[in-house]
């Protein structure tokens, strides 16, 4: 009696045990609003990494690409719970706040913009919990000596970076070099942070800043803007622009007959309403992106986890979309070697991440944080238009075609 | 007789506004989430806004759409003191009213001129302008923004690790401070030049009110309270830019609760936070996923009150309309 | 600054300055008639870009052809959001003012959600159009058919309105908005005449939606980017004065195109909005308003 007593307590403790408690992980994304679809994606995003870590599936070649829930938590499964904050600052701080306290998810993951960035990077500091920016690419997050902000992707400076990297290599490749750039942002902090580095950079490689235009943001027209770099003339426009002006910007650029070459700080560029809407305008323009949907050779994880996604969101992945699902699987990952899912615990782990580039989908080397929460292994592709679809073009030893280069011709 | 009953009314209006005082300070100490308490906040903060607001649109029927412009003015004068000169913002907020007020008169010394639609598009116009400025004006962090440095927990700059209990407090002595000027300027001559001015111009130019300097006098106060008010928000948020305090919904979402509540009243502004800043909050935070159903309560809300109660929600209550009502003849 | 350019900044500043016109024209007949600024304005701009945008996608038909379809479909919505709300706020007795504007700013609000739920946050274009990113140039000046064809479409809306004004409505339209309470005495029916002028004013939003999609995206909020504009023009114009806001448009374009050539781009908007307040200052009632 007494043996059978223990076996059906051991048998319970089993029982909960194998059923552990989901690990609550809150998102906060813009639902409703001016980047809504941003916030769609992202759902989309995090769902197939949830997806991937929790159900029972074939195997994806990327760290837990096994599924059946966290290995060294029991086989328990994440949760991400989502919440809006319409691009607002303190919608985003309350959301934070709510998550935290009511639904006691054990980290934050967000959020697109930086201004919400700024504050749910606060309440995570205040509440010590951490907080993974997805897809916030703008340098000041990380230079605020915040102790609980991690950051897998790259930011602005690591990304245009990569641009000047790969003007340098291709002046030497094809003896045309970029002698004049012009550069043209939007006036919010992801245009001033952009055009603030591409300023630094150009003046370190020698290149000289023909235009440097700020344009007001979801405006009527572009004409007169498009009409002063078709004066200024450029080897390169880089544009740092979301999907509204970037389809904006290549019309009106067409509409006074200029086709420059163009470098993009991804963003609106990289999203498939602009391809759609600009179709065959596209053409040639480069991007600077933290993903390359073609790079399969290195990347084996890409097309299984791209048709999962295409399942659920209807497009391909994306600059955007990539980032949130590697930044899922790298939270998963520190709590998982936490074996634990208290803050502190979990933050500890990150702290000691290191995960080599290929079991990720991103071309990245690998992910690695510094003292800053920063990702120091995070770098960039460069891919352009053809057809459609961004192909990459550079770094030369993954790329899938050669650049179509037109300048100095 | 009549001095009589208009005496003891306004006594027992301040004896509601005590009790509703006092329910409103011991109302957070039993709640211990954090998000009803942010909720409470944010409904007395508005409601605060909305009757500095009241003072203008309502009391003196100034329907102004650019209010945003004195919050951000408050929002940004405070932190930047804060922030460069290391002023604590429970100085820095009055710093920041005096600006307001002055902003408003500047503002209102060429928009007073305009009357009806003329005033009310000015005005979202040169709220615009502020916000264009402030976006390029890079001494203020330009679209960047401003972050309020976190230095520990310290009441004299309005800063609590996770607590929200002295916010709440903040609020309500902000809220509690612009009722009580709404009750005296409900009892003074002001008050009853300034409806006069909204009620008939023609007619108040008759009985010797002098128009402009009226609506001056109600510019400059509702641009004090509503500036500090911003500077309070700001500290509250912790880091403001452009978008998030001076963009042309908040113009809006200052005036609503008033026009809602019953504009031209004292409580009107406070009933009309109580159910929209909820309503707003809530849906946004479980429905908001769902894609615009929030939005469309939200809209769908405010076309609703506005015109099944054109007094206001305040009527509802059995509350009496606001003395000396559009239709009565000024006394 | 070579002769093309300047020619080239002039044209552009007259064609959007034209598509400014077109969007403000239905704003000003509805203000001129029943005296109410109709703030959901850039959110049915919205919706006859979608519209056109749909349209497009489904059936392939070039916006031009879709103009009457929209238009039409514009109007019915027109006389429906007056039957059902702005009748009813022109009825109540108190606070008349405040109502109108805060009634058609909640119907603003809920068409933008309605919008994001219906057709997502994604943004779209027309992608199968003749006049679709073509462009003709003389010497160096460029000029984009879809915004020449906008501009020409704003010319004869213009002209239209101008001849409806002649006719017998026109007169009954002008009479409604001189007394509202004197028509009733020689047998005009006032709600009939408020409802077919919001019936005009949305289809007049309508034709100018299908026009601008032509070159422009669409999205659940694209209806700011051009509304404040166009009260900016009405007011500027004068409130109900058509000639005004045909004026007043062209005047902004040139404003913002000059604004955006030899100062900062990202001040344009200042540009144009400073030119409105020092013309009010001269003028309170805009540049043809009635004094």
């Amino acid at each position: 009696m007494k043996r059978l007593w223990v076996a059906m307590a051991v048998f319970a403790a089993g029982l909960s045990t194998a059923h552990a408690e989901d690990i609550l992980i809150g998102a906060i994304y813009p639902l409703s609003g001016n980047a809504s679809q941003i916030g769609v994606d992202a759902q989309a995003a995090v769902g197939v990494m949830s997806d991937i870590i929790n159900t029972d599936h074939a195997a994806i070649p990327m760290l837990l690409g096994k599924g059946g829930g966290l290995p060294h938590m029991h086989g328990a499964h994440i949760k991400v719970i989502f919440a809006d904050h319409q691009n607002d600052p303190q919608k985003a701080r309350a959301e934070a706040e709510r998550l935290i306290t009511q639904e006691h998810v054990v980290a934050l993951i967000g959020s697109y913009t930086s201004a919400t960035a700024a504050t749910i990077s606060q309440v995570a500091e205040r509440y010590e919990v951490p907080y993974m920016a997805m897809d916030n690419s703008s340098p000041s997050l990380s230079q605020r000596g915040l102790k609980w902000f991690f950051r897998t992707s790259p930011h602005d400076e690591m990304f245009t970076q990569g641009m000047f990297d790969f003007y340098k290599a291709i002046g030497e490749k094809t003896g045309h070099p970029v002698k004049t750039v012009s550069l043209f942002y939007e006036d919010s902090i992801f245009g001033s942070d952009s055009s603030n580095v591409q300023k630094k950079l150009a003046a370190a490689a020698g290149i000289k800043v023909v235009a440097d235009i700020k344009y007001r943001a979801n405006s009527p027209s572009l004409s007169a803007e498009a009409q002063r770099l078709k004066s200024a003339d450029a080897d390169v426009v880089m544009p740092s622009s979301y999907t509204s002006d970037a389809i904006l910007l290549m019309r009106s650029d067409n509409e006074i007959g200029y086709h420059p070459t163009i470098m993009a700080q991804s963003a609106g560029f990289a999203e498939n309403s602009f391809l759609t809407s600009v179709g065959t305008l596209a053409d040639g323009v480069m991007s600077r992106s933290s993903f390359a949907l073609d790079a399969v050779k290195s990347r084996p994880a890409i097309p299984a986890v791209n048709a999962m996604f295409r399942a659920r969101a209807n497009k391909d992945l994306n600059d955007n979309t990539s980032r949130q699902i590697v930044a899922v699987q790298t939270l998963a990952d520190a709590i998982d070697r936490a074996g634990s899912s208290k803050p502190e615990d979990i933050r500890a782990a990150l702290t000691k991440t290191d995960i080599p580039g290929d079991q990720t989908i991103m071309p990245l080397k690998g992910v690695k944080f510094d003292s800053t929460g920063q990702n120091t292994e995070a770098t960039p592709v460069i891919q352009q238009i053809s057809g459609g679809a961004y192909h990459t073009i550079y770094p030369f030893d993954i790329a899938v075609q050669a650049p179509v280069w037109n300048v100095g011709k | 007789m009549m001095t009589n009953s208009i005496l003891r009314r306004r006594r027992n209006e301040l004896v509601a506004g005590v009790l509703v005082l006092i329910i409103l300070a011991v109302l957070p100490l039993p709640i211990r989430d954090v998000y009803t308490q942010n909720l409470i906040i944010l409904t007395i903060l508005y409601a605060g806004l909305s009757q500095a607001w009241n003072i203008l649109g309502g009391y003196c029927g100034q329907i102004s759409l650019g209010h945003g412009l004195y919050f951000g003015i408050g929002a940004y004068v405070s932190t930047m003191l804060f922030v460069s000169a290391g002023i604590p913002p429970t100085i820095g907020m009055f710093a920041a009213g005096i600006v307001g007020a002055v902003a408003a008169l500047l503002v209102g010394w060429p928009c007073f001129r305009l009357s009806g639609h003329y005033y009310a598009i000015a005005t979202v116009v040169v709220g615009e302008i502020g916000y264009l400025l402030f976006l390029n004006w890079d001494f203020v962090g330009a679209a960047t923004g401003l972050y309020v440095p976190f230095h520990g927990e310290n009441w004299a700059a309005l800063q609590f690790r996770t607590s929200k209990l002295p916010f709440h407090y903040v609020v309500l002595a902000f809220a509690a401070l612009t009722w009580i000027v709404a009750w005296v300027i409900e009892g003074s001559r002001w008050g009853y030049s300034w409806r006069a001015v909204r009620d008939d111009v023609t007619a108040a130019r008759s009985l010797a009110v002098r128009v402009f300097p009226s609506k001056m006098a109600a510019a400059a106060i509702s641009g004090f309270f509503t500036a500090i008010g911003g500077a309070i928000y700001a500290q509250y948020v912790g880091y403001i830019d452009p978008d998030s305090v001076l963009a042309s919904s908040f113009s809006v979402l200052i005036a609503l609760p008033a026009v809602l509540g019953g504009v031209g009243t004292l409580w009107g502004p406070l009933v009309g936070a109580i159910v929209l800043i909820p309503t707003s909050e809530l849906t946004r935070s479980y429905m908001g996923g769902a894609g615009g159903i929030d939005l469309m309560i939200y809209g769908g809300l405010i076309v609703v009150i506005a015109l099944a109660r054109p007094t206001g929600l305040v009527s509802l209550l059995g509350i009496r309309k606001q003395v000396g009502g559009a239709n009565a003849a000024p006394t | 600054m070579t002769l093309d350019t300047v020619l080239q900044v002039a044209l552009s500043g007259l064609l959007m300055g034209l598509i400014y016109a077109l969007v403000a024209a239905g704003l000003s007949l509805i203000f001129g008639l029943m005296d109410i600024v109709n703030f959901a304005h850039g959110e049915l701009l919205m919706l006859a870009m979608y519209a056109t945008v749909l349209l497009n996608a489904a059936t392939g038909l070039d916006p031009l052809l879709q103009l009457p379809v929209v238009a039409v479909g514009m109007f019915v919505l027109g006389v429906l959001i007056y039957r059902c709300l702005i009748g009813r706020a022109l009825g109540v007795q108190f606070n008349r003012g405040m109502v109108q504007i805060f009634v058609t700013f909640g119907l603003a609000i809920f068409i933008r959600g309605a919008a994001q739920l219906a057709f997502g946050g994604d943004f779209r274009s027309v992608n199968v159009s003749w006049l679709g990113n073509k462009t003709v140039h003389f010497g160096g000046v460029y000029v984009p058919l879809p915004q020449l064809a906008a501009s020409l479409v704003c010319l004869v809306a213009f002209a239209a309105l101008l001849g409806i004004s002649r006719t017998e409505f026109g007169r009954a339209l002008e009479a409604t908005r001189e007394d509202r309470d004197a028509v009733a005495l020689i047998g005009i029916d006032r709600d009939r005449i408020f409802a077919l002028g919001w019936g005009l004013g949305a289809a007049a939003v309508g034709i100018a939606g299908t026009m601008l999609a032509t070159f422009y995206y669409v999205s659940p909020t694209v209806g700011a980017n051009f509304a404040l504009i166009a009260y900016v023009t009405v007011a500027l114009g004068g409130f109900g004065s058509m000639t005004g806001a045909l004026v007043a448009g062209v005047l902004i374009g040139e404003v913002e195109a000059v604004t955006a050539q030899v100062l900062e781009p990202s001040l344009k908007q200042v540009g144009m909005f400073a030119i409105y307040l020092v013309v009010l200052m001269v003028r309170p009632r805009g540049l043809f308003g009635k004094i």
